[in-house]
């Protein structure tokens, strides 16, 4: 009796470590019916555009978390590849005819290779260094925009007249909180997935032995280089996803998506959600949206507010909310084994 | 002209100086990038201003750097000691979200709009320099600058307590092995550190404008400083702010669209050519 | 004749600041060969296995692997081309499970078979565990096993057995003489039990403040009268 338990138990953390594709497929799915019942059973405009909001930011949240998780390092300066996506979409779609479907890939493709470019040489730079030099990349280019002059409008940002059809659907589906909500939500779950499936290859240990031991790493015989840029790459692409959600929502891009402020708010969702798991920093987007909504209501102090909240946070609970629910998953499983035995 | 602006830039310079070796310091000690660093600066500012109105600038100055000398020690026993165990971003984070409590302390007794602190009667007007009037207030500005140059490294040189950061700042695992007591030492270094920082505050206040942004804008450039330096090290920090100085008086003058880029290219330059910054980690 | 040599240090100097921490050490490790590299705390033994695992940048000298210089290679090449190491500070990858750590380790190498080294080092049974919940000797074998996958040609030790059990460390002891004598491994042994030292290795390397004191084969060098006065007293 005890052997079978034990098997079970065994395979339980096999499972558990190595979810296989069909199980990651099911979740994801039960991700898009979330998705699908949120949409249809709110019903409040104003919390429907909150919500909206908060995906866009999750999408955000999600690219930023993959390089706390992958690469053990935090960038004050995401914001760049967010607000970046926002301008070099709105420039192409003013100044090219182009179709914005494909726009949209050029844009994330072409993040891509700068961040990965940006990476090779910034990702040398020890640990907490790396934070403050994201923090002064990122401001300088906030400062260059909002001190530009001509079509991106300097200081006051720059509206983006996207064409009235937009991937084959209408331009208004983007820009009405109902409707967008369902296509961010279906972007999240789809680049969440694609980022698992992705750490299922050996780019996961990889990345995450030189997370843990740099060092080790090289003695084992890999170059950590490129692996770490390509973490980063990819981070910044999703983030920039994001930010070509928000210029198909809003229409429009402002410097103030580049400042640093940005990405420290977003920093605080991704550690506030926990960055162990891919996806508790869209879970940490979407609380933070709705705890700055409810407490905006009661009272004009809502950053030191924050702030407190955030210090608890990180002091109390340093695996965040994701951390929490593991943990009360697994001691739920461990309960449920034991009745059974 | 150009003589001018290199006056300017050993202005802005002897600015970042004081704020940086504050962030060196706490940083030697404790390992903690402090990004309320910036927050404590315009703390010092804004202290100073309201305590000027009733005592001068004198009586500002000595309040705000009391006070911040006091924050920075509340900070270390009650903040840093107790996270010393954690992980180097956790630490920073928690100062992440310093920063934010005090912006909004700030904002919410002094409000958005910008302030400015009178200068010393002594030390207004102006002399001529190179055929062309300028601030004496500068010039006392580069004199502070220099004096905690000074005090710092004849500190950090001749007392115990400097040997004792001087070998935290390089290898803080031999200095506790060898018995050193960092915290009885860190809450008095991290008082300095905040006192400094606040002093640059004060000092700037007539020459820049109060407003809540000065935080984070010094923050920046101060960051950018110690990184160009090789964090840890006051040479390095001194000679970063120096350049620094140099690059954004001199490019606002002559490459005005890129000046802002300037203080990046030139950190890339720098990292690409060292990545831990000019001095390596040494002090 | 060098190139008979599984490994060979000519002239090797590292420096920190100033303090010289090997000056000129020379030394070869033949094919099959254990060579024991004894010497008292802070006679550049690690800093030694740092030089020749290319950790650290030497200041003089030449690295030379299977015959061919490999002094401009950096770790990664070393390690690809059989040349391994272990650390006296446990380097592990803490928060990842042990069997996954050591199958990315055997995946750079063709044919490495992470499951008997695990298997030869007891850590079989601990493959599902994460690496930072397992205990101090078995985060040392680890440490060992990492250096081990693939069964590279040269094997740099650095204090292996510090942390293990009698039992733990006779054990490893016969593994390691397997590897010499049986696959043909190199391995320099760094160890401060002498017993262990002098009971498994063919030759010995001693160190004094980073200089060559004596080599040679364990009698040889336990009757040396350097040796006996500066590093084992009285007592030997
Ligand atoms: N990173 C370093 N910076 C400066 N000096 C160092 C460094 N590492 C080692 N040293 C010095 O170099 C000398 C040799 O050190 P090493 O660690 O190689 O000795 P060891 O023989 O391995 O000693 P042990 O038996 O204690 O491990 C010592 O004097 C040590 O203080
Ligand atoms: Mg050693």
């Amino acid at each position: 009796m005890s052997a079978i338990i034990t098997a079970t138990a065994l395979e339980d953390t096999q499972v558990k470590r190595n979810p296989g594709v069909m199980r990651l497929c099911a979740m994801a799915a039960a991700a898009v019916a979330v998705g699908l019942t949120v949409n249809m059973s709110v019903t409040s405009n104003g919390l429907m555009s909150l919500l909206t909001q908060a995906t866009i930011y999750a999408v955000f949240a999600l690219g930023l978390g993959f390089l706390l998780k992958q690469n053990g390092m935090v960038s004050f300066g995401h914001a760049l590849f967010f607000g970046m996506a926002g301008y070099l979409v709105g420039a192409a779609v003013t100044l090219t005819g182009w179709p914005v479907g494909m726009v949209v890939v050029l844009t994330v493709a072409a993040i891509g290779m700068f961040a990965f470019g940006l990476a090779l040489v910034i990702v040398r730079v020890p640990g907490i260094a790396f934070g403050m030099l994201t923090l002064a990349i990122g401001q300088s280019f906030y400062v260059l925009v909002s001190k530009s002059r001509g079509f991106t409008g300097g200081a006051d940002g720059m509206n983006i007249n996207f064409p009235a059809q937009v991937f084959g659907m209408e331009l208004a589906s983007f820009q009405n909180p109902s409707s967008m909500f369902l296509i961010c939500w279906l972007v999240l779950v789809a680049l969440v997935l694609l980022l698992a499936l992705l750490l299922r290859t050996g780019f996961g240990p990889l990345t995450e032995a030189i997370r843990e031991n740099e060092e080790r790493a090289r003695f084992i015989g890999f170059r950590t280089l490129l692996p770490r840029a390509a973490v980063f790459a990819v981070s910044a692409m999703v983030t920039a996803v994001g930010g070509v959600l928000s210029a198909l929502y809003t229409g429009f891009v402002s410097p103030e998506s580049l400042h640093w402020s940005v990405s420290g708010t977003v920093l605080i969702m991704v550690v506030l959600g926990g960055s162990r798991t891919l996806w508790g920093p869209a879970v940490g987007a979407v609380v933070y949206y709705l705890f700055r909504d409810f407490v905006g209501e009661h009272t004009t102090h809502w950053m030191s507010i924050f702030g407190v909240s955030l210090i608890a946070v990180i002091v109390l609970w340093p695996a965040g909310i994701a951390g929490g629910v593991m943990r009360a998953a697994t001691s739920l499983q461990r309960a449920a084994a034991r009745r059974l035995a | 002209m150009i003589a001018i602006q290199i006056l300017n830039g050993l202005v802005y310079g002897s600015l970042l100086m004081i704020v940086a070796s504050g962030l060196v310091l706490i940083y030697g000690l404790r390992r903690v990038v402090n990004f309320a660093h910036g927050s404590l600066f315009m703390l010092g500012a804004y202290i100073a201003y309201a305590a000027s109105l009733q005592f001068g600038f004198g009586g500002g100055l000595l309040a705000a750097v009391a006070a911040l000398a006091a924050v920075g020690f509340c900070l270390d026993r009650f903040g840093f000691r107790l996270l010393q165990d954690r992980d180097p971003l956790t630490v920073m984070l928690v100062t992440f979200g310093l920063l934010l409590v005090f912006e909004d302390v700030v904002q919410s007794i002094w409000g958005k709009q910008s302030y400015s602190l009178a200068a010393p009667e002594a030390l207004q007007g102006t002399v001529d320099l190179f055929g062309s009037p300028f601030p004496v207030y500068r010039l006392a500005i580069v004199a502070v600058g220099a004096l905690v140059a000074a005090c710092l490294v004849g500190w950090l040189r001749y007392s115990r307590i400097g040997l004792f950061i001087r070998g935290a700042s390089t290898d803080p695992v031999t200095t506790a092995m060898q018995g050193v007591n960092t915290d009885r030492l860190s809450g008095g270094v991290v008082a300095v550190g905040a006192a400094l920082a606040g002093l640059a505050g004060v000092v700037s206040g007539p020459f820049l404008s109060l407003s809540p942004t000065m935080g984070s804008d010094i923050l920046i450039d101060s960051f950018v400083v110690v990184v160009i330096g090789g964090l840890g090290s006051f040479a390095g920090a001194f000679v970063a702010a120096m350049i620094l100085g140099q690059v954004q008086a001199l490019g606002a003058v002559y490459l005005p669209d890129l000046a802002a880029l300037l203080p990046f290219a030139l950190m890339t330059a720098v990292l690409i050519w060292r990545p831990s910054g000019l001095s390596g980690s040494r002090v | 004749m060098s190139a008979n040599y599984a490994l060979e240090a000519r002239d090797l100097s590292v420096r920190y600041g100033g303090v010289t921490a090997n000056d000129g050490v020379s030394m070869h490790l033949a094919q099959g060969e254990i060579r024991g590299l004894i010497g008292p705390n802070g006679a550049g033994k690690s800093t030694f296995i740092d030089a020749l695992s290319g950790r650290r940048a030497i200041a003089a000298g030449s690295v030379h692997l299977a015959g061919s210089d490999i002094t401009a290679l950096g770790v990664v090449e070393r390690r690809l081309l059989g040349l391994s190491r272990s650390f006296q500070r446990t380097s592990i990858f803490p928060g990842m499970r042990i069997g996954v750590q050591m199958e990315l380790a055997a995946s750079k190498i063709p044919d490495a078979d992470p499951d008997e080294v695990m298997r030869e080092l007891g850590l079989d049974r601990l493959a599902g565990r994460v690496a930072d919940e397992i205990s101090y000797g078995d985060q040392r074998r680890l440490d060992i096993a990492l250096a081990l996958v693939g069964r590279p040609s040269v094997l740099l030790l650095d204090e292996p057995m510090a942390g293990l059990s009698v039992e733990e460390s006779m054990k490893l002891a016969r593994h390691l003489r397997n590897l010499a004598r049986n696959w043909g491994v190199s391995v320099l042994l760094v160890e401060h039990d002498m017993e262990v030292v002098f009971g498994i290795s063919d030759s010995i390397t001693v160190l004094e403040t980073g200089k060559l004191l004596a080599e040679g084969t364990p009698d040889e060098v336990r009757a040396h009268p350097k040796v006996r006065e500066a590093y084992l007293g009285s007592a030997a």
